[in-house]
């Protein structure tokens, strides 16, 4: 044991580490820039304190991971995809509800959303069943069940209904495909299929998610609706210039014209109060810790250790391009939170659990 | 201890496309990021600014009219609009039924107004327009249950004699869209009130002061945190009009039930002291927005009540313009005083028979008889040894043709009739039995009453015409003399003073011997020429202009009675009328 945690101490990537440290300090700045007033009557540090519980919670399972090796999720991954299935599909039956949607569960004082764990849990059983039939991938039936795999999730969460999350399990699931080496005929056939598949999906859609895609394409359909969000969060950036307000300076952030600004619209926040140099530190951040992730992938021991940081990659990557890609107002407001700076204890939880897979990777691209 | 990676080639190879797709999708966030916040920064953050600071607009009181006498005779009330500011509202359906058993508009109809507001959700949208006060009281009282709806009190245009001299005054409205564009200065934004005819428009600027307003910083509930500015509105400033209240309401009274126009002024300063126009209407109903069945109404009047027939309105003026005629022939020496002519009822040229009024002839007539008796015969005679070429040089001296230059929009021009103009309207010559015609006023020529009155006016002062106008002098709202209008030689008529006299002899002879025998008044010396224009709408027009006293003139009056049948016999005594109110009360 002794030996082990020297190893660990060793060979971990402290610049990866680093980086995601910054990042959680950088979060709970903005964080409670953008929620301090709101709490105000209350408690300044309402949600600043969860946050940072949240994330000391989630750096203690960081840790536990990397006593983990990898190679042992061989064993577990069938039980855990199950596992997040019976998690979702209580969620559905007995979920508490907010906004319309059942996304939390709880368990005593906590509430928590298994669709963000799950995320975890695809990374972990696509890894598992890709690098073990990879060379089977070529032919088309064994291509197709990933799909059905991660289509079973993607139900689950679409009947919550959350448009994000399950988007998020497609990219996944085609970032990991695409990286294990299917055939890009495959792939191009998949998209053409999906594509002639929108009408259909059209139908099947919600009124409000139909909106959102349609407010996309124009947000001045309605100011004060939908489009609203995008309209006050394109001004919010855009006024921040390039040193920014300041902190707890932002007009529109401090004065609430921003909506969800401590959650999905937390990047308007950075880009209003800390301007183009803020957003740059920000997306610097980012940068390292995909490069890292990226690198950590290519150097793994075997396929399954590629195949688990590239999942972990695509998770934070993804979540990264869209939210801030939707503040800015060039994606549709798909409702993703933005990694380590969005308010949000299972998110919070399971960026720092896809950290720890890559640290874990990295470690044991050596035997020990 | 390490050991060679057992990851595939092709895997390592499709990981280097990821890690360039990631790279490219950074670098797309990095230069939109550069775009929204260096290259659109401060149009964005003047958004952010504007986003959290509302303008609030206070209108200015427009200038209150009055008339020569400082009779009061427009000016404003208050109105108070119900509006609901669509930010404010939480359940919108539940609040147009409240809303709607108060005011009596229907529910879906204040729901459709809110529901399509344009830009600021925090900007109240208009629901009901000059709010009855009991309904106001209703919802004072149940304020707690109307959340989102505010009450606004905005000064509303008030014309209080209704439709005296409405054309003349004309009315305010909202502006529209293509006067936005034209005007569109920053002075102006959508529902601003402006002058829409009449004085209200000409004098626009004068009367409607400036908008205040303040500045104040909301959140995003719109909720007032400070108020950064305050600019007090400027009232729009008062005009005193050369108009005589009571002679106009007596000119309106004597106008009832016809269709026609009344022009008294005074020749030597070009004050107007009564203009009256009928059929008239009531200028209120325009000032929140005209009712589609009023509108309905006017504008499908056959008698056309909105048009003002002495400025707009082109008739043929007959007889009255056999003054033009005679003043033309005396100054080119084609007749003198002496001459005489025969009329014998008839007048041929070529195999053309012209007719007098008077079917037996008037017999053997001097010049001023003539004038007196307005025989055709004798102006046939002499129009046509004028020629058409002789017409145009003195109706050119006289103005005709062209603006008479009064304060209030769009004017007419006419028509005057010329061997070109018949060229390029027709596509023929004029003809000589054109200039038959044209001698006695009738045939192609039209004038507004306001240009017959503008002949009257040179004769009277024998050759300067004053510029006519409304407006006597410009007052601020606490009485001070700001403008005192001048008077202004508008055009000078440039005509021997002897030829003038002689016109005049004819014109004092029309009423105490002629067709004008009814505008006769002992006490009065009354000067003045009647005229029956024929025309293709029907029943003749009747006629009259003239000034008194002859001896020494004081005013010139012109009538107008649109089909209304014989000058002398209808207009005259209106004429006279008219003119014994106005030294009645000058006494």
């Amino acid at each position: 044991m002794k030996e082990k945690l020297s190893k660990l101490i060793e060979n971990l990537d402290y610049t990866l580490l680093f980086a995601v440290v910054i990042l959680c300090f950088y979060g709970i700045l903005v964080l409670y820039s953008s929620t301090r007033i709101e709490s105000m009557g209350g408690e300044p540090f309402f949600y600043v304190k969860r946050q940072f519980l949240w994330m000391i919670l989630g750096f203690l399972f960081l840790t536990v991971i990397l006593f983990i090796d990898y190679h042992q999720i061989e064993r577990y991954s069938t039980v855990i995809y199950f596992g997040v299935i019976v998690l979702l599909a209580m969620v559905i039956i007995f979920g508490r509800s907010t906004y319309g949607a059942r996304r939390w569960l709880s368990i005593g004082p906590f509430d928590f959303q298994p669709s963000e764990f799950a995320k975890i849990a695809l990374i972990i059983f696509l890894a598992d069943f890709l690098s073990k039939n990879k060379p089977k991938l070529d032919n088309f039936f064994y291509y197709l069940l990933p799909f059905a795999y991660t289509g079973l999730l993607i139900l689950l969460v679409f009947m919550q209904p959350d448009l994000g999350t399950s988007v998020v399990y497609l990219a996944i699931l085609i970032i990991m495909l695409f990286t294990v080496g299917v055939k890009i005929k495959y792939l191009v056939l998949t998209f053409i299929a999906a594509l002639s598949s929108i009408p259909v999906l059209w139908l099947i859609l919600k009124e409000y998610q139909k909106n959102r895609l349609l407010l996309f394409i124009n947000p001045n359909l309605d100011p004060l609706g939908g489009g609203y969000n995008v309209i006050q969060s394109k001004i919010a950036i855009g006024s921040g210039g390039f040193l920014g307000k300041g902190l707890f300076s932002g007009l529109q952030s401090q004065l609430k014209f921003l909506p969800a600004q401590h959650t999905d619209f937390i990047f308007s926040v950075v880009g209003e109060e800390l301007g183009f140099a803020g957003a740059i530190l920000l997306l610097g951040l980012y940068a390292i810790i995909l490069w890292r992730g990226t690198r950590i992938a290519l150097e793994a021991r075997d396929l399954l250790g590629t195949l688990l940081a590239t999942g972990a990659v695509a998770f934070l990557f993804f979540h990264i391009i869209v939210n801030i890609g939707m503040a800015m107002g060039m994606l549709p407001a798909t409702g993703l939170p933005l990694p380590f700076l969005s308010y949000g204890g299972s998110f919070m939880i399971s960026n720092l659990l896809a950290i720890g897979i890559l640290l874990n990777v990295e470690l044991h691209k050596i035997k020990w | 201890m390490k050991e060679s990676s057992t990851v595939p080639e092709d895997v390592k190879q499709r990981l280097n496309w990821v890690l360039i797709f990631i790279i490219i999708c950074f670098s797309v966030l990095v230069i939109s990021l550069w775009y929204l916040q260096m290259i659109k920064g401060e149009e964005l953050s003047k958004r952010a600014v504007e986003n959290c600071i509302r303008s609030l607009v206070e209108d200015a009181p427009r200038g209150n009219i009055y008339d020569r006498y400082g009779e009061m005779l427009v000016t404003n009330r208050p109105a108070v609009i119900v509006s609901i500011i669509p930010a404010e509202v939480d359940n919108l359906k539940e609040l147009s039924k409240r809303l709607s058993k108060i005011i009596g508009l229907s529910e879906e109809v204040i729901e459709q107004k809110v529901k399509k507001y344009t830009d600021n959700p925090f900007k109240p949208v208009k629901i009901l327009d000059d709010c009855r006060k009991d309904k106001i009281i209703e919802i004072e009282e149940r304020k707690s249950e109307l959340k989102g709806v505010v009450l606004e009190v905005q000064p509303r245009r008030n014309y209080l004699y209704h439709e005296l001299a409405a054309h003349s005054l004309g009315h305010v409205g909202e502006i529209d869209k293509e006067e936005l564009q034209r005007l569109g200065n920053p002075k102006f934004q959508g529902g601003d009130i402006i002058g829409k005819t009449g004085l209200e428009k000409y004098y626009d600027d004068i009367l409607r002061g400036e908008k205040g307003g303040k500045e104040v910083e909301v959140d995003a509930l719109g909720r007032e945190i400070a108020l950064l500015l305050h600019r007090k509105p400027v009232p729009g400033k008062d005009l005193v009009l050369t108009i005589d209240r009571d002679l106009q309401l007596y000119g309106e009274n004597l106008l009832y039930g016809k269709r026609g126009s009344i022009i008294v002024s005074n020749p030597y300063n070009g004050e107007i002291l009564a203009l009256v126009n009928r059929p008239s209407f009531n200028p209120n109903l325009f000032v929140s927005g005209i009712s589609y069945p009023d509108w309905e109404r006017l504008s499908s009047d056959p008698d056309y009540p909105l048009t003002n027939r002495s400025v707009q309105g082109v008739y043929a003026p007959g007889s009255i313009f056999k003054v033009v005629t005679a003043i033309a022939a005396l100054e080119e020496g084609v007749t003198n005083r002496k001459r005489k002519v025969y009329c014998s009822g008839t007048f041929e040229l070529a195999d053309q028979v012209f007719t007098c009024w008077k079917e037996l002839g008037h017999g053997s007539l001097s010049f001023v008889d003539g004038i007196a008796h307005s025989c055709n015969i004798y102006f046939y005679t002499i129009g046509k040894e004028l020629g058409i070429e002789g017409f145009s040089k003195y109706m050119h001296k006289f103005g005709l043709g062209e603006k008479v230059g009064i304060d209030l929009p769009a004017e007419a021009l006419g028509t005057i009739p010329s061997s070109e103009w018949k060229q390029r309207e027709h596509k023929q010559i004029w003809f000589p039995g054109d200039t038959i015609n044209l001698s006695i006023g009738q045939g192609y020529l039209l004038l507004t009453p306001l240009q017959i009155h503008s002949i009257i006016c040179a004769v009277t002062t024998e050759g300067e015409i004053y510029r006519l106008h409304l407006v006597k002098e410009i007052i601020s709202p606490d009485g001070e003399t700001i403008k005192e209008i001048t008077p202004e030689v508008y055009r000078k008529v440039d005509i021997s003073t002897s030829t003038f006299r002689t016109v005049k002899e004819g014109l004092r002879a029309t009423i105490l011997k002629g067709t004008g025998w009814r505008a006769n008044v002992k006490e009065l010396s009354i000067a003045g020429k009647t005229g029956t224009a024929q025309n293709p709408q029907g029943e003749t027009h009747a006629w009259f202009m003239g000034f008194a006293p002859y001896e020494n003139p004081e005013v010139c009056i012109t009538i107008f009675i649109e089909n209304g049948g014989e000058g002398g016999e209808i207009a005259a005594p209106i004429a006279r009328a008219m003119l014994e109110k106005y030294f009645n009360t000058q006494k």
